[in-house]
């Protein structure tokens, strides 16, 4: 078997992509194996850090992104709906003829919520601190981390400090009294994950879910970046290649095995699928350390959220469109996922792209694939809010947790792991193994399932590539 | 106005007791100023019905300080804590779940539901004592301040930081998701036995608003683990005579080293002059004057209550009233004219005098949460029970016994609030969940007690019936409690204190922060 | 009414029926006899001179089956499973991921596919984590499967009464799967007394049976039924250690100074790095290249500077009845450097022998070295020396 790439990277996804273009662009030869035959995604949602733009130099590219505004609409009980938008007075404004104590608070509260997410940004734009190390670098990058939680002022610092660990219910309920809009924030913070609004550390996902937006924005933005990826040079990409085996010879990955049973030589294997499934699935087994092995077993990665594509006659009434009128609506939601039922009242967010509709599904337990009966709930929760929709359908489908668990994403979990306290920053894969080596020399991880995390597109396929770069072995 | 005092301690509950023995140890005269007839706040025992005694709310004795029963000699004033040995969970099914105090029995118990488990539990123990032994210093420290850039605080903050990164990075890690994973999740990572889960995790829930599956409820696991390493051997156990017991050897102690104790002296005010609290208001309109008043009652009380609110800073006052309280947990008191024979387990038996815990499953635990979430109580409760009169033959006439039913969930904000009908549909719902483990329970009733969180609050002035004086949830722990910035005892007003489980560590029959009050008050010079 | 009882080996209608002295001991939830009679000396020197009989069934042990089995061992155990043929038993310890000693026990490979793996504390879970990605089996066969030890110079003579296949033709460390009176068992020529021995393994039904083929098959050459205070002087005649007495595993240890490598066990022998990969491999071979800072070896006591120190109270020596496990500080010229963790009075050899841990630079044989002895109350050290061990090791062990 000839070397004949420097590094493989497994998996198309904007993480991947970014990972193999960075290290194109150093010099390596690289091949990217994507599992899909389709052609890449058309919209990715997510917040895309500045320095991966930059350093891919995405804009000339051709890089674009929606940050959808009115960023959220939620159809109210009574009919009509309530929108929130990045200009915090208009914001205020729809706001208050609901809550003119709400409005009032609207301000503040998107200017100390933008602050504390300040301080996970800047987390997120480099690799995760390591709180155990001696090094004099790290230790002088976590004192100036320290300093700019100092610089948050004694309000920003209770926030931070109070913020993470408490249930975005409680955060919110705290400030505003309006279920609706209670609701539709509250949305950001059980994002992705099997938590209810009224579990603790939910507050951290909201304020996950709000790095990189403008203050008063709660939402990921989209893009094309996939797209962009794609059509970049440099770096060769095989569509259709399933890995089944990351090889292993003296304790280096040397390379990987097709399910068509070609086996592909590279010094460095670079995985941006899930910690779980490369290193549990894929990496020949025999040569992780147990504590090791239970420690990516133990990685929480339950799926919960379901998509239901529509494409339709005409273009919508809405850009986007929230389906959660309150809190315990959403708590009540979860509360079927606990016992592993799909919700009979599901949350919902609908964001159009002209006559394409896609629609995030809340909760969906990875255990049940019956997607006909999603679709037909889905449908059914929108026509109460939108007239005329289900005549407006010609094409519906529904992508379940569990069918992406059959390709090979497990749990169907799309960030790779939940994102709760306990798997992020230095927790993230798992502890100890946070700079995206693994335990065998040559394999690395560059997803989601690394740090930043799910929902930042690219970010930890950037700061993989950076880790790569530097280790000495390359 | 007769005598003034170095210090008065408002409410004569374990905490306030701590912290005047501690003052008067130091010399100072001291006045504690109870509220209630008897001494205890939430560790008393009463005679609720001729000849059977109960410790009406709080019921074991946990993590009471050690170094608080070596320096006020507590054995030495009639302290006496008697094992509680065991914890067994009947299940749906007719097994049951044990937990013994023996290793051998524990781990044959745990053969006959999972060998895997069996070997885990060895393991999980170690780890659990590992963190207790990480975490212990932290319940003896006055937490930092992490926004003042005082150097006292900066270097309790580098303490701090060096405490845990001097664990290793195993510890840590271990630590770090202690603190931040649901109890459900964390023991996943460790256990396959649903039942063994369910007991685990309810211990992880007490006093909280949460459910086993919430993130925030794992480190309470540590608790169990917390006491063995005390120096205390049998930490966890019944005090004779009640939990009033703590509370009166601790009185005796204070008494001891000179402090005066009034009972049935409800405080109305905290007198203050130029930002300085110069002593109290009792309900009589009598005032009495201290250089320091020291307050054990919970922060709304102490704060929202005692104080004008125009004697306090706003942000100070929003943050207490950001302060969550929400209690959880009711409490049912049985009289027993015979002991309830469990199905799991018939008949007298040694399970009889430990725990039993009525959470067979994870899911019966996470449903009895989901009926709180929406203002109700758990139709089918997770329940504590013992039986001190095995133990303690005293508590009840002879062969008759006491019941102590911990019960939770129990929300103070009830939908429709809390009436004396709902309060016996409460009662009946607990006797109802019991009697599907121990049929006969309903015919040794001689007569029950229930106490709902309004209860609680009436009679203890727990606000809003949280035992713990204020939620134990990661967002109001160690600097944050009760506020950020007066977490140190210390509040806006000078030679004014706060000494309640309201601060840290709060929780418990623990006393450590009516202790470190005392010291905190001391060395200001008090 | 639940009452909790420790329980019973399969033998126990047998070694119940034998119990004059009323001392049982716990041993893995178990109760076996501490001795039989009222004194366990002449239990003890059954072993010695005639054959002893010994319930171990106690011990944990596993099958390990499947196309796997050997590479799962393989990578948990220190020595090399794969190069093993049927019919041979391994003496081995495993590691954690640090190379400190989690345990130590013996592989029996029953076939290409089969093993069996005792062990001193339970096994299952440590054996399933590192069998992820594996085809293998792992069944605890703790309680289905009796044991017992048949220890002695007469050991063979008793069972070749028994069977018809040639046990001489079985070397140490080697296994014949065989009948004994017609009932199936597996012999392996093994034991934990450094004596010419056998361990018998079989069907927990068959238990009773066995016992009484052998006592009646045993008794015209000395059969006694021995329990556990004979046993613990035999093994440290033979320099055997005991986990939870000479080494904490490292999967209880509290602290890191508890733990133990095989090289500071004395099992550097057992190490094998050139196999492709096993847990604590890196840390055993950095240890290996940096030198052990530890030595587990035996103590010799000198007898005449115990009789001076027991002179100076006026008294003569005291000695140990049966063998103490209470770790005793051993000194240099005054420093510590080491601790004994058990020893006894060697009534064969006529010697006090002791297992020590010693740094290396103090652990060379002859070194002459200081134990603490209690003296009527008062601590004093005799001079004891260093010794290689096994202090007792006849030709028959092997033979």
């Amino acid at each position: 078997m000839s070397l004949s790439y420097d590094a493989i990277v497994i998996g198309a996804g904007t993480n991947g992509l970014v990972t193999a273009h960075l290290l194109a662009r150093a010099g390596r030869k690289v091949l990217v194996l994507e599992q899909a035959t389709g052609e890449p995604a058309s919209r990715d949602i997510g917040w895309i850090p500045p320095q991966v733009i930059a350093d891919l130099s995405l804009t000339k590219a051709g890089l674009t992104i929606d940050t959808a505004d009115p960023w959220a609409a939620i159809a109210l009980e009574g009919g009509g709906r309530l929108e929130l938008s990045s200009n915090l007075q208009r914001t205020a404004e729809a706001i208050g003829r609901l809550s003119a104590r709400d409005a009032a608070k609207w301000p503040e509260f998107c200017a100390r919520m933008h602050k504390v997410a300040s301080v996970l940004s800047a987390l997120y734009s480099q690799p995760a601190p390591d709180v155990e190390t001696t090094e004099p670098g790290e230790l002088l990058r976590l004192g100036l981390l320290g300093l700019k939680v100092k610089g948050l002022g004694r309000q920003g610092m209770i926030d931070l400090l109070r913020l993470l660990p408490m249930s975005v219910a409680d955060l919110l309920d705290e400030w505003f009294e309006n279920d609706a809009l209670k609701a539709v924030l509250g949305i950001a913070g059980v994002m992705h994950l099997r938590q209810g609004p009224r579990s603790g550390a939910t507050a951290f996902n909201f304020l996950h879910h709000h790095v990189g937006s403008p203050p008063g924005v709660f939402r990921l933005p989209a893009s094309n970046l996939s797209h962009v990826l794609a059509g970049l040079p440099g770096v060769e990409v095989r569509r259709g290649a399933q890995v089944t085996r990351i090889r292993v010879a003296q304790g280096r990955a040397n390379g990987v095995v097709l399910k068509n049973g070609d086996e592909l030589a590279a010094s460095l294997v670079l995985s941006s699928a899930d910690p779980r499934a490369t290193l549990l699935g894929m990496l020949e087994p025999g040569w992780l350390d147990p504590g090791f092995v239970r420690a990516v077993g133990n990685i929480k990665c339950r799926g919960v959220a379901a998509q239901v594509s529509l494409t339709l006659a005409a273009e919508p009434s809405f850009k986007t469109l929230s389906v959660a009128p309150s809190l315990n609506y959403i708590e009540r939601a979860y509360d079927d996922v606990k016992y592993g039922r799909v919700s009979a009242n599901p949350w919902l967010e609908a964001r159009a792209n002209g006559r394409q509709v896609d629609v995030h599904v809340q909760y969906v337990p990875h255990t049940i694939s019956d997607g006909k009966a999603l679709g037909d709930v889905v449908v059914q929760k929108l026509c109460e809010h939108v007239p005329g929709l289900r005549e407006s359908i010609t094409a519906r489908f529904v992508l379940t947790p569990a069918d992406l668990a059959a390709q090979g994403l497990t749990e169907g979990q799309r960030y790779h792991g939940e994102l709760t306290l306990d798997q992020i920053l230095f927790m993230r894969p798992v502890a100890g193994w946070t700079r995206y080596r693994t335990p065998i020399g040559g394999l690395y991880l560059c997803g989601a399932g690394t740090h930043p995390g799910g929902g930042i597109a690219g970010g930890a396929g950037r700061l993989a590539a950076r880790q790569i770069l530097n280790d000495p072995r390359l | 106005m007769a005598t003034t005092y170095d210090a008065i301690v408002i409410g004569g509950g374990h905490n306030g007791l701590v912290t005047a023995a501690y003052l008067g140890r130091a010399g100072r005269k001291v006045l504690v100023l109870e509220r209630r007839e008897r001494l205890g706040g939430a560790a008393v025992t009463e005679e609720i019905f001729p000849g059977f005694k109960f410790s009406m709310f709080s019921y074991v004795v946990s993590l009471l300080r050690p170094e608080i029963i070596r320096d006020l000699d507590l054995p030495g004033h009639g302290l006496h804590i008697l094992p509680l040995e065991s914890t067994v969970t009947p299940m749906v099914n007719g097994d049951y779940f044990g937990a013994w105090s023996d290793h051998d029995q524990t781990r044959a118990e745990l053969m006959r539901h999972s060998p895997k488990d069996a070997e885990a539990y060895d393991e999980y123990g170690r780890l659990m004592y590992h963190m207790a032994h990480a975490v212990r210093p932290i319940l003896g420290m006055v937490p930092p301040d992490p926004t003042s850039m005082s150097p006292r605080d900066l270097m309790g903050l580098l303490k701090v930081g060096k405490h845990f990164r001097g664990l290793g990075a195993e510890q840590f890690h271990a630590l770090h998701k202690l603190m931040t994973m649901s109890s459900a999740d964390f023991l996943d990572e460790w256990f396959e036995t649903d039942v063994l889960k369910a007991t685990k995790s309810a211990s992880g829930i007490i006093g909280t608003f949460l459910g086993p599956r919430s993130p925030g409820t794992a480190y309470v696991l540590l608790h169990h683990y917390m006491g063995e390493l005390d120096g205390v051997f049998r930490a966890w156990g019944f005090a004779k005579g009640g939990t009033g017991s703590v509370s009166e050897t601790i009185g005796a102690a204070a008494r001891r080293f000179g402090a005066e104790i009034r009972a049935s002296a409800p405080v109305t005010r905290v007198l203050v002059k130029n930002g300085r609290a110069i002593g109290v208001v009792l309900e009589n309109g009598d005032e009495i004057r201290a250089r320091t008043v020291l307050s054990s009652l919970d922060p709304h009380r102490t704060f929202l209550q005692l104080v004008e609110a125009k004697e306090l800073p706003d942000d100070f006052l929003g943050d207490i009233k950001r302060f969550t309280f929400r209690g959880s947990s009711g409490k049912v008191n049985l009289a027993l004219g015979a002991l309830p024979n469990f199905t799991c387990l018939p008949g007298f038996g040694p399970h009889l005098r430990g725990a039993m815990s009525i959470s067979p499953s994870l899911e019966y635990v996470e449903r009895a949460y989901d009926d709180a979430k929406y203002d109700e109580f758990s139709r089918e409760p997770y329940m504590d029970i013992v039986i001190p009169s095995l133990i303690d033959p005293g508590m009840a006439p002879p062969g008759k016994h006491v019941m102590s039913i911990f019960v939770q969930y129990a929300p103070y904000h009830l939908n429709g609030g809390w009436t004396d009908a709902k309060r016996e549909a409460f009662g009946d719902a607990v006797i109802n969940a019991l009697e599907r483990f121990a049929p006969n329970i309903r015919s040794c009733i001689e007569h029950r007690q229930v106490l709902t969180p309004l209860d609680i609050e009436r009679i203890t002035g727990l606000t809003e019936g949280n035992i713990f004086a204020g939620e134990l949830s990661l967002n109001q722990l160690f600097f944050l409690r009760p506020a950020p910035g007066y977490a140190q005892y210390r509040t806006p007003l000078a030679g004014f204190y706060q000494c309640g489980s309201g601060t840290h560590p709060g929780g418990g029959i623990m006393g450590a922060s009516g202790r470190l009050a005392a010291l905190a008050a001391l060395k200001d010079g008090a | 009414m639940s009452t909790f009882s420790l329980k019973h080996t399969p033998f126990h209608a047998r070694t119940g029926a034998l119990m004059e002295s009323q001392q049982w001991r716990r041993w893995a939830g178990h109760v076996v006899a501490s001795s039989y009679e009222l004194l366990h000396d002449r239990e003890y020197h059954a072993i010695r001179s005639a054959a002893a009989l010994l319930d171990v069934s106690p011990l944990y042990k596993y099958m390990v089956t499947g196309r796997d089995a050997s590479k799962l061992l393989d990578r948990v155990v220190i020595r090399n499973v794969g190069a093993s043929k049927t019919g041979q038993v391994l003496y081995t310890c495993w590691c954690d991921e640090a190379g400190k000693v989690i345990d130590d026990g013996t592989i029996s490979r029953l076939g290409e596919q089969a093993f069996r793996l005792t062990s001193a504390e339970p096994s299952l879970r440590w054996l399933h984590l590192n069998a992820h990605g594996f085809e293998v089996d792992i069944d605890d066969v703790s309680e289905s499967t009796a044991a017992l030890a048949l220890q002695g110079p007469t050991a063979r003579a008793i069972l070749q009464q028994l069977t018809s296949d040639d046990l001489a033709s079985v070397k140490y460390f080697r296994l014949i799967q065989t009948t004994l009176k017609g009932i199936k068992v597996t012999i392996s020529r093994t034991g934990y007394t450094g004596d010419l021995g056998y361990e018998i393994w079989l069907d927990a039904a068959n238990a009773l049976p066995l016992w009484d083929a052998l006592i009646a098959a045993g008794t015209p050459y000395g059969i006694t039924p021995c329990g556990m205070l004979a046993l613990d002087m035999a093994r440290i005649e033979a320099g055997l250690m005991l986990l939870d007495v000479d080494y904490v595993s490292a999967h209880r240890a509290l602290i890191e100074s508890q733990k133990s490598s095989p090289y500071e066990l004395n099992l550097g022998w057992a190490v094998d790095l050139t196999k492709e990969r096993f847990i604590g491999q890196s840390a055993l071979r950095a240890e290996a290249a940096r030198g052990a800072g530890w030595q587990f070896v035996g103590l010799e006591v000198d007898w005449m500077s115990l009789e001076r120190l027991y002179e100076g109270v006026g008294l003569p020596p005291k000695l140990p009845t049966a063998a103490w496990r209470t770790s005793v500080p051993v000194y240099e010229g005054g420093a510590q450097v080491g601790y004994a963790t058990s020893g006894c009075w060697s009534p064969l050899l006529k010697k006090y022998i002791a297992l020590a841990h010693l740094q290396t630079p103090d652990a060379t044989a002859s070194k002459q070295l200081a134990m603490e002895v209690t003296v009527e109350h008062q601590r004093k050290q005799a001079a004891a020396r260093v010794v290689k061990t096994p202090f007792f090791n006849p030709d028959r062990k092997r033979s």
